[in-house]
């Protein structure tokens, strides 16, 4: 039973992260958030094709430590072309889907390989374009099968335990899935991605829910990337076309709405106050700008503090929202007003 | 199906096409000559439909689209807009404004800035020339370029002052260094937001730490000098617009306007900088074209309406006298080929090979642009060019590639084709391409040592396959 959430709103806690496109203390473009069960942060930066050296797994947490990386891109063990999305079972093992490969890869908490298991294609078992990573509380884990726009259940090691969707936008159809979250009751989430909606099931793939449609009024959606459910039942969708955070309730219905709000991290001062010429005219700076611009991207592009393609969301027990803010190299959190 | 497509409209059809865009395949074509030319020069200038790569799959894809921050992202990002749109005269006016407009990404850093200015052309650029100067004056990029957020009030810099004469509407000649610092005083005060911030952001290269931030035109009235001024005999209080207008005005304006568009979209010029001391390759063209300004109250659309439907564009001595540039080749190839079907890593390679042969996009070598014409031509830039366009035209999975093959294969059908036949149908469906009879005969030789061609030939596909490689390396298939 979900127990219907207060109306706490959500405010900004702490920003942290640094562009850092070649590996070093710092993110790029990160894509996907997962917590360890110490409360330790993996941020995947997916990085690009173009900047070969950024793409890896950082470890902070929210006093900004910076815990070292692991990973790298390439092909061999441990490494990665196209990572979409890491997430934790139970044993603190860390999963990471490749949407290039057709694999997931499978590290110990520290980040050492363990193994790997993925095979190409289109039949049952058979993944194209893995997007999205979630376990439910026995361990199944879920992935969305981007290209065969469906969802499909392995045990941790790989055994095929079925699935369900279909191209399409009727309940239980999908058109590019991408987040995928499980709840503390084990109903899963999956982010429709071009139906620009989420739908929610049972782990035998009941239809339970829909919510979203195309827009960009409020509760509205422009091709979502993610989603994430509170303890409370509190559903955040990160709302990519749309460049913001939405929390929506366990129906479905608006809650709030987070545009972004960044603030200086320790790592960013640090280089400011390494680098006087920009420290100084940083003084003068300020960010919130009344932008003329006619999207919301270009928006985003022009304010600082604003999220710049927010694609992964996070949950903790404490209630905390972690936004992996992707063209900015940072993630915002947020916490329950007081 | 009636038809009365003949050679000859294909080939003036193909003409346009590969001026007014990046060449088309013979379906297109076909399908052009069906609808004629008058309709087909309707169509480009006002597409019914702009259909192009969405751009939600391009960015899910390509992460680095988030930001657009390098070069190789950045243009990337619009290679894939020409390969893919429906629109290619849009493309090809956008590419006009980014010649002539210069900015480039050495100076400027951020690739997204350059493509918001790309984005802009190809809003404004067969609009009225009076609204594309004014956006070309607001846009952040050029004025970073030029550096007018340090032109103030009392202490002028005079880069885009001068530049919007001499490089952007007028030329040499037709002002004075009196006009230049009038004009740099109607400009004080167009300036982006947060500029010191950003120019420091700029100077350092630096994308830390979180990115870079896009800018954003910022008129500071406070900065602007509000003194009288006199600019090309004119005097007033005037600002930026009123300097746009006196400039528009100009019939040397209308002269400059018009040679650039015969360069790009007819015969190659000499270089600029050689205007004022060499009359143009056609007179009678460019008054056309200076008339057509005027009369539509300076809008590009109108004047390219009038130079696609001329005798002059028309004239089978225009015909494969332009060397394509680095760009049209690689697009076209692409398209003739079969473009992008989904997302792919394939774009940066097209994207490396354009800058191998000489035109890096968002990045030209000056604040000139590039001249093009002979100068795409050098002893590397040829194997480059020759070695990606077979490349491409060499796959046969492309589904381009496929559709030439299942013609020559249907044409096998009836009968054999002799190595003649096959090289004439292959030329037909490349161009139509018209070699010398030395280069055509060198193709024959090459298919004569594979003999006469079935339908049922097991090697089929890849005897057209080298053959097609054979044909884009030659001159006539490099030439527009």
């Amino acid at each position: 039973m979900t127990t219907r959430i207060q109306s706490t709103q959500l405010r900004h806690r702490i920003t942290i992260g640094f562009c850092a496109d070649i590996g070093g203390r710092g993110f790029h473009l990160p894509n996907s958030i997962a917590l360890r069960s110490d409360g330790r942060i993996y941020v995947m930066s997916r990085s690009s094709q173009v900047h070969p050296l950024g793409a890896r797994i950082g470890m902070t947490d929210l006093k900004e430590e910076f815990y070292g990386e692991f990973g790298s891109r390439g092909t061999d063990d441990g490494q990665f072309i196209g990572p979409t999305d890491i997430a934790f079972d139970s044993k603190d093992r860390l999963y990471l889907a490749d949407e290039q490969l057709n694999r997931i890869t499978i590290y110990d908490a520290d980040g050492n390989f363990i193994s790997k298991w993925g095979t190409p294609g289109n039949e049952p078992g058979q993944i194209s374009g893995p997007s999205g990573l979630a376990f439910d509380s026995n361990d199944t884990l879920y992935i969305t099968d981007q290209w065969n726009h469906r969802v499909q259940k392995f045990t941790p090691d790989g055994n095929h335990l079925g699935g369900w969707g279909e191209p399409g936008n009727g309940p239980g159809q999908f058109n590019m899935p991408w987040g995928i979250t499980v709840d503390n009751e084990d109903n899963v989430f999956i982010v429709d991605w071009r139906n620009d909606r989420v739908q929610k099931f049972s782990t035998d793939g009941e239809h339970l829910l829909t919510f979203g449609t195309h827009g960009q009024d409020e509760g509205r959606l422009d091709r979502p990337a993610d989603v994430a459910v509170a303890p409370s039942g509190a559903i955040y969708v990160a709302d990519w076309g749309n460049q913001r955070v939405q929390a929506f309730d366990p129906e479905g219905n608006f809650l709030q709405l987070l545009r972004g709000e960044a603030t200086m991290t320790a790592w960013g001062q640090e280089y400011l106050d390494a680098n006087a010429d920009e420290s100084q005219a940083r003084q003068s700076y300020r960010p919130y700008i009344d932008v003329d611009a006619e999207t919301p991207d270009e928006a985003s592009a022009r304010v600082e503090p604003y999220f710049w393609n927010p694609i992964g969301v996070e949950t903790d027990t404490e209630e905390r929202l972690y936004v992996a803010d992707a063209a900015r190299h940072r993630f915002q959190v947020y916490e329950p007003a007081k | 199906m009636a038809t009365t497509r003949t050679a000859s409209d294909i080939a003036l059809i193909a003409h346009l096409m590969r001026r007014a865009g990046f060449g088309a395949t013979r379906d297109q074509l076909e399908a052009l000559a069906e609808m004629g030319y008058d309709r087909a020069v309707d169509e480009l200038l006002n597409p019914s439909e702009v259909r192009y790569m969405p751009d939600d799959l391009l960015r899910r894809y390509h992460m680095d689209y988030s930001d657009l921050r390098g070069n190789l992202s950045s243009s990337s990002y619009w290679i894939y807009r020409m390969v893919t749109t429906s629109a290619p005269l849009e493309e090809k006016i956008a590419l006009l404004w980014h010649r002539i407009f210069a900015t480039g990404q050495t100076k400027l850093i951020q690739g997204k800035v350059i493509v918001t200015q790309i984005d802009m052309f190809r809003k404004y650029g067969a609009g009225s020339f009076r609204e594309l100067l004014l956006q070309l004056s607001r846009d952040p990029a050029m004025i970073l370029w030029l550096d007018n957020q340090d032109n103030h009030n009392g202490a002028i810099n005079e880069n885009y002052g001068r530049e919007i004469l001499e490089l952007f509407s007028m030329g040499v000649g037709n002002y004075t260094e009196e006009d230049i610092k009038e004009c740099s005083r109607a400009f004080t005060g167009w300036s982006i937001a947060n500029p010191e911030y950003m120019a420091i952001k700029m100077r350092n290269n630096t994308a830390r730490p979180f990115g870079y931030i896009a800018w954003q035109y910022l008129y500071r009235a406070d900065d602007h000098d509000n003194g009288e001024k006199t600019f090309l005999g004119k005097t007033g209080n005037f600002n930026g617009e009123d300097v746009i207008d006196i400039i528009c005005e100009q019939p040397a304006t209308a002269r400059f306007i018009a040679r650039h568009l015969y360069h790009h979209f007819v015969a190659d010029e000499p270089p600029v900088p050689q205007w004022p001391h060499v009359e143009p390759k056609d007179p009678e063209a460019i008054q056309l074209l200076v008339d057509a300004y005027f009369d539509s109250d300076y809008n590009i659309g109108a004047m390219l309406d009038v130079l696609f439907r001329s005798d002059f564009f028309k004239a089978e001595s225009a015909r494969f006298t332009r060397v394509k540039s680095p760009i049209e080749l690689v697009v076209g190839t692409l398209r003739l080929a079969g473009g992008f079907q989904q997302p792919t890593y394939d774009v940066y390679e097209a994207t490396l090979a354009s800058g191998y042969m000489g035109q890096a996009l968002l990045n030209p070598v000056s604040v000139e642009g590039w001249q093009g014409g002979d100068e795409w031509i050098t002893t590397g830039s040829v194997v480059q060019r020759v070695n990606y366009a077979s490349k491409i035209i060499g796959d046969t999975s492309r589904p381009g590639v496929q559709s030439i093959i299942q013609r020559i294969r249907n044409a096998a059908a009836d009968q054999p084709l002799t190595p003649a036949a096959l090289v004439d149908l292959a030329l037909e469906l490349t161009g139509p391409l018209s070699p010398p009879d030395e280069t055509r005969q060198g193709l024959v030789d090459f298919a004569n040592a594979q003999g006469d061609l079935t339908p049922d030939d097991p090697k089929l596909g890849a005897k057209i396959s080298e053959l097609l490689q054979l044909i884009v390396a030659t001159r006539e298939y490099q030439m527009a």
